[in-house]
């Protein structure tokens, strides 16, 4: 077992095992730090794939920021274990069997295209390049190809962010007096 | 290459590499908390610690037994498993983060390079800046494993201030970044080799005794970044998160002994990489003004004779350089702390976001269109 084997092994068994405690775990803010911890170890297999600069922005933006805002956000609730982790009824019944049926569908059909690509000839390699070129390739592709799709993508942000503040503002924000 | 290494004698070298900048952080800590000790006794015209040892600092051995030895305690009310973890945590970010800078120049022996930092990483700004964002989990972590309304306050008030300066302080590096057109915290350090040389619309001017150092090309964006790395490492006149007067200590209220250390040695770990980015941003890294690499290694070639140690002697001027540069900004700090007045938590919100935030985005445009005109306009 070579070290880049050891590594990926490492680091996939501990994003899927993170991945499910944010699920399983009864208390939401072991929920919220599994998902931070789900995040910093998705930015590893990044750096292990050799895109540093997506892991640096994953790590800032999802783990740095993203994620600290929600555990703030749960830890200024009163929040007590929930009995179950799950919830019981027809309904929720109904959709767990929906999602168990798409996730295995999922996972069937990956496998399924893992063993036709290997049937069908050598497995893609993608090219060596260093990443600074990958940095700028991506760059160019934001900024060259998607310019439009990217600011209309800023525009939605900036309507989400004056629509949080109009709205928190409104009937006197949080100082309101009922 | 940025990876492990493909032989196993790599995978060794880069190993030992890991544990030893993380002791060589570990180490400077009492250091400093006896320069910090000594230093603030000074400002204000007192003696400090000066009875244990020459200069008392054997002080430092003695808390450190002190510490170890003290009672172990947990607050009932708290979440034992997060109580124990945070100042575990706090020790991670501040210690990987400081793997990426650079420290000299490699060391050539028997054709090995080895490098004089953690490890290489060609996106060096942003996996620093990513790493040492995750310090704010480790207060929130503390606070609410306390479970103590005091210390929850605390973690609040900090990685709140924590979020918003970690806007002004990714901004102001922008300006930095566009300069030298690269990520690469080694390119950077080699771009500042040499006299200060401006060139614009074709003409070129050199000046003969400054060196190329980013300071004079960013001026704006090295106080930008200086201020918000303050805030950052939650030091006075930011350090909101101490107010002893309403909030006892802070996230770290319930804290003693040993665990209350390492929230010590995390923060600072986080002047420490404050103080190394800005030596290697703005004030030209390891190299030394007026003399080059080549120079330095010649020089070495001379007095010492062999290739060998030409480099070695080479190396280890640098790093001294490097040193120097770095205790400078870290003495800054201390003299800093007993030297302003803390502020007022409005206060302190409005100079992030309304003050650092829009000189930085100006500084961040004004950088993009002159560079911009500098090249286009040369032909």
């Amino acid at each position: 077992m070579t070290a880049d084997v050891f590594i990926f092994w490492f680091l996939a068994i501990l994003t899927i095992v993170s991945a499910l405690s944010v699920v399983l775990m009864t208390n939401p803010i072991y929920s919220a730090l599994s998902l931070a911890m789900t995040m910093v170890s998705v930015a590893a297999i990044f750096v292990t794939l050799q895109a540093y600069f997506l892991a640096g922005v994953q790590l800032i933006v999802y783990a740095g920021a993203v994620m600290v805002l929600f555990v703030m956000v749960l830890m200024l609730f009163d929040l007590k274990n929930e009995l179950q982790a799950f919830s019981r009824g027809k309904f929720t019944g109904a959709i767990k069997v929906g999602a168990v049926g798409i996730l295995a569908g999922l996972i069937v059909g990956a496998v399924g295209s893992f063993i036709m690509a290997g049937k069908s000839g050598a497995p893609v390699t993608p090219e060596a390049s260093t990443s600074a070129d990958a940095t700028k390739a991506l760059s160019e592709h934001l900024f060259f190809n998607h310019v439009f799709g990217f600011e209309a993508l800023g525009v939605l942000l900036l309507v989400i962010a004056v629509g949080t503040v109009a709205l928190s503002r409104s009937k006197g924000g949080t100082h309101a007096k009922h | 290459m940025t990876s492990m290494g493909s032989t196993s004698f790599e995978i060794t070298i880069n190993l030992i590499k890991l544990v030893l900048v993380f002791l060589m952080m570990v180490q400077a800590v009492p250091i400093l908390v006896w320069l910090e000790r000594r230093g603030s006794a000074f400002i204000q015209n007192r003696f400090g610690p000066n009875r244990v040892g020459p200069l008392g600092l054997l002080q430092l051995l003695a808390d450190a037994v002190k510490f170890l030895t003290k009672e172990d305690f947990a607050p009932e009310k708290g979440n034992r498993f997060m109580f124990y973890a945070a100042p575990v945590f706090a020790l991670i970010p501040a210690a990987i983060a400081y793997m990426a800078v650079p420290m000299s120049v490699p060391l050539k022996l028997d054709g090995h390079t080895f490098l004089i930092q953690g490890f290489e990483i060609n996106v060096g700004i942003v996996f620093i800046l990513g790493i040492s964002s995750l310090a704010a989990y480790t207060i929130l972590m503390a606070g609410w494993g306390s479970g103590s309304k005091f210390s929850l306050m605390g973690a609040m008030r900090a990685s709140a201030q924590i979020i918003s300066y970690e806007l002004a302080l990714g901004l102001s590096i922008v300006g930095v970044i566009l300069l030298y057109g690269t990520f690469n915290l080694t390119e950077m350090v080699n771009m500042q080799q040499g006299p200060l040389t401006f060139s614009m619309f074709g003409y070129t001017v050199t000046s003969s005794y400054l060196p190329n150092w980013g300071i004079f090309y960013q001026p704006v964006g090295m106080i930008l970044f200086f201020a918000a790395t303050f805030a950052e490492s939650n030091r006075l006149p930011f350090d909101l998160a101490e107010g002893e007067a309403e909030l006892v200590a802070g996230f770290h209220t319930e804290y003693g002994g040993f665990k209350m250390l390492m929230f010590f040695i995390g923060e600072y770990g986080h002047m420490m990489i404050a103080s190394g980015l800005m030596t290697t941003f703005f004030f030209g890294g390891y190299g030394i003004p007026g003399i080059s690499f080549q120079e330095m290694h010649q020089i070495g070639l001379n007095l010492l004779g062999t290739e060998t140690l030409a480099s070695i002697f080479n190396t280890v001027v640098h790093f001294l350089s490097y040193n120097l540069k770095f205790a400078i900004f870290l003495w800054i700090f201390i003299h800093v702390r007993w030297t302003l007045p803390r502020f007022r938590y409005d206060q302190l919100m409005d100079l992030g976001w309304k003050t650092m935030l829009p000189w930085a985005l100006a500084n961040t445009m004004l950088t993009a269109v002159v560079i911009f005109a500098a090249s286009y306009f040369t032909i």
